[in-house]
């Protein structure tokens, strides 16, 4: 069986996050009969609010959909609960009806001919494919893939998609240009409905990672007194994106890589994977989950105790699904980590060498040293938004105000008043050795690391809407 | 504060009216003012543009830190031991699933001399604002770390002044169980591990008698617990099941706390 995809993927082929929303409820084993996956394709039949359900069926691994449905939102919202099912464990392994037999055949047949067309290109399961654009008519259910996927199709797909992000990118600098113009003042931004247009028509252009940005920034607009402040950092940083990202083939490889991840291009699991690991032994230093939109993010932060890089791993849950529970902090992990290309922070797990080894107190830095990485980083790529640090100092309040002191100044913290009290429990008043989440707008405690144990401080996700482990 | 703050500021005042009504600020010389000259921006909202993005870009990669801050006057020492990882996960547990074992839980912290561990205490702060009882173990528990943290996290305050009996603080509270299960808790290991597990596969007990078995496992003497966890386990029927569970987790409790 192949592997399954995760609920990113499955997102990010989804036409808008609305249709995702629209799957989730038909994501019921209880609305289906015939299901089946094998390790091509996923199949069965959903009740929906026709006379006869729709057949539904996905090839997970070429990436294409087919739904008698007469939705014109490819894929439909059947198969993305399709897909959503069998991410979540519920579609049985079986073998495929001829019915789905004959469409994989049909497929195949058509992209077989192509030496090579079966790799090396960006796209991947839950990368933006532009499957149904030029397909048949969906309201007959027709297959809805390029006729003829070969080399130069594929390499004009990939043309397109570059086209359509780097117009999605335009239109944002320009939308930018009028904010400028109007003024923070305008009433508009305090409507939710003005970032929101915007976002969808960056998820359209398929530069995603802006779109969730856009999202998140409208969040800011009214929520302190200082947020006019706050949002015109943003846009500065929404421009320095918009504007590299348009000029990708000009930057230098690894900065073309990070722009391009910011930006939201997808780049295959199977790719990163198959990069040159960064073998360590990696503690594992810190976890925050972060709730963005309906997925529940989790980063976990990991430093090689060789190499003395920061990585970060990545794990979404939906609703009632579970979040990575497999690295515990506090530990020491010898493993492989395959990162994203341009040297990213971000990266995928790969093969464990041994257990975990017992629990290590790490070696932390001072506040101004700290900042001295943090800075390094964030000038490296100003629209960071997260960075962790394991440093030592004295957690405070200042004029009713959390901060974090040492001999060098203070830096704000932020976050749940449960963490930073349990902090404060663990420091007694003296310094403490711990493990943060730099963020523009304060830092972020995550780990405590006393002599004997890491307490894990960092947010949580709300155990009502992740499934437990 | 330095002047790229002060240009920051307005930037602000700038953006906020547009460039509509107010032209950007002309920024100090050095390299921001070289590089928004170099973008050649033709209209004043794209110079703003190009202008906040180098601004904001300079100031979140030159992040200092801030003032120096006093820190707060320590609590006074603390000698106790403070109870381990592994005993706070068990607490952890238990109050998610076994809660009629935590006043025994807390009870044995402060008679063993430990104290709780930062994350527990926390947490038995918060979870016990209005429970005068539970809440004076958690201080006695906490010690001066307690009163300490108290007096800084307000929202870490009892909601309730009044005033609790140390005997009650210092008691296991009676459970409720019908005599037949009460006379168990004098019992050896053996003989209360054959009639618990007896009367689950003989149908004398069922989901009815759940709660006061519960009590009956959560007060019975700790040498029995073994064993009766052993028995109830092969029994293979649900709610006995369960009463291993809480058998095991006591006595893990209990051994922890040691």
């Amino acid at each position: 069986m192949a592997e399954a995809w995760t609920v990113e993927q499955v997102a990010a082929v989804a036409p808008s996050p609305r249709s995702v929303a629209a799957a989730e409820p038909l994501a019921d084993g209880a609305r289906w009969s015939a299901l089946g996956a094998d390790g091509r394709a996923l199949w069965g039949r959903c009740r929906g609010s026709g006379a006869e359900p729709y057949d539904t069926m996905v090839d997970h691994v070429e990436v294409g959909w087919r739904c008698t449905c007469p939705s014109r939102k490819l894929p439909c919202k059947h198969a993305l609960a399709l897909l959503l099912l069998w991410v979540r464990g519920g579609v049985p392994e079986g073998s495929a009806p001829a019915p789905v037999a004959t469409w994989i055949g049909a497929r195949d047949r058509r992209s077989s001919p192509t030496p090579g067309s079966d790799g090396g290109t960006d796209e991947a399961p839950g990368s933006p494919r532009d499957a149904g654009d030029t397909g048949d008519d969906p309201e007959t259910g027709a297959d809805i893939e390029p006729s003829a996927p070969d080399r130069d199709d594929l390499d004009r797909s990939r043309d397109e998609r570059v086209a359509r992000m780097l117009e999605g990118l335009a239109e944002l600098d320009r939308w930018l240009d009028d904010r400028m113009r109007t003024g923070l003042a305008d009433p508009a931004l305090a409507r939710y409905d003005t970032w929101d247009r915007l976002a969808a028509r960056l998820v359209d252009a398929r530069a995603g990672a802006v779109a969730n940005r856009v999202r998140r920034l409208a969040g800011l607009v009214g929520s302190n007194p200082d947020w006019h402040s706050d949002v015109l950092v943003e846009l500065g940083m929404l421009h320095l994106v918009a504007r590299a990202g348009r000029h990708l083939p000009e930057l230098p490889g690894p900065l073309a890589d990070a722009v391009a991840v910011a930006s939201g291009w997808q780049v295959r699991k199977a790719d990163v994977l198959a990069g040159v690991p960064d073998t360590d032994e990696w503690f594992v230093a810190g976890r925050s989950d972060v709730r963005e939109d309906r997925i529940e993010v989790r980063r976990l932060w990991l430093y090689g105790t060789a190499s003395r890089r920061w990585a970060m791993l990545l794990s979404f849950a939906a609703y009632q699904q579970v979040l990575d529970d497999s690295f515990t902090v506090g530990t020491v992990v010898h493993a492989d980590l395959h990162r994203y290309p341009g040297g990213a922070l971000r990266a995928l797990a790969g093969d464990r060498f041994a257990d975990p080894l017992p629990y290590v107190e790490p070696v932390p830095v001072g506040l101004a040293e700290a900042c001295d990485l943090i800075g390094g980083a964030v000038a490296a790529e100003p629209w960071l938004e997260r960075y962790p640090a394991t440093v030592r100092a004295t957690p405070t309040v200042q004029d009713g105000r959390w901060v974090l002191a040492d001999a060098d100044g203070s830096l704000p913290l932020l976050g749940p008043k449960r963490s930073l009290a349990t902090l404060l429990a663990a420091s007694a008043g003296e310094a403490v050795t711990l493990t943060v989440e730099w963020t523009p707008w304060g830092l972020q405690p995550l780990t405590v690391h006393l002599a004997d144990r890491a307490i894990d401080v960092g947010p949580r996700a709300d155990p009502s809407f992740v499934g437990a482990a | 504060m330095t002047d790229l703050d002060t240009y920051w500021r307005d930037l602000v005042t700038a953006a906020m009216l547009g460039t509509d009504r107010r032209d950007p600020p002309v920024p100090p010389d050095g390299p921001i003012a070289d590089l928004v000259d170099d973008a050649l921006r033709p209209d004043p909202g794209s110079r703003m543009l190009a202008t906040v993005a180098a601004v904001a870009a300079a100031r979140r990669a030159a992040f200092v830190p801030g003032p120096s801050a006093d820190t707060l006057q320590p609590p006074e020492a603390d000698d106790r031991p403070m109870c381990s990882p592994s005993a706070a996960a068990t607490w952890r547990q238990i109050v998610s699933e076994w809660s009629v074992l935590e006043d025994e839980w807390m009870l044995a912290v402060i008679e063993r001399g430990l104290r709780l561990s930062p994350d527990v205490l926390v947490e038995a702060l918060a979870r016990h604002r209005s429970d005068g009882v539970r809440r004076a173990r958690v201080m006695l528990a906490g010690g001066a770390v307690a009163r300490w943290l108290v007096g800084h996290v307000p929202e870490l305050a009892a909601s309730s002044s009044r005033r609790v009996a140390a005997e009650a603080v210092g008691e296991l509270p009676a459970l409720p169980m019908p005599p037949e299960l009460d006379e168990l808790r004098s019992l050896d290991a053996h003989t209360v591990a054959r009639r618990l597990a007896g009367g689950f596969e003989d149908g004398r007990f069922g989901g009815p008698d759940r709660a006061v078995l519960v009590n009956l496992v959560a007060r019975c003497r700790p040498a029995v617990l073994v064993e009766v966890a052993a028995a109830l386990q092969g029994t293979g029927v649900g709610h006995a099941l369960a009463l291993a569970d809480l058998a095991r987790l006591r006595h893990r409790m209990l051994t922890e706390l040691e």
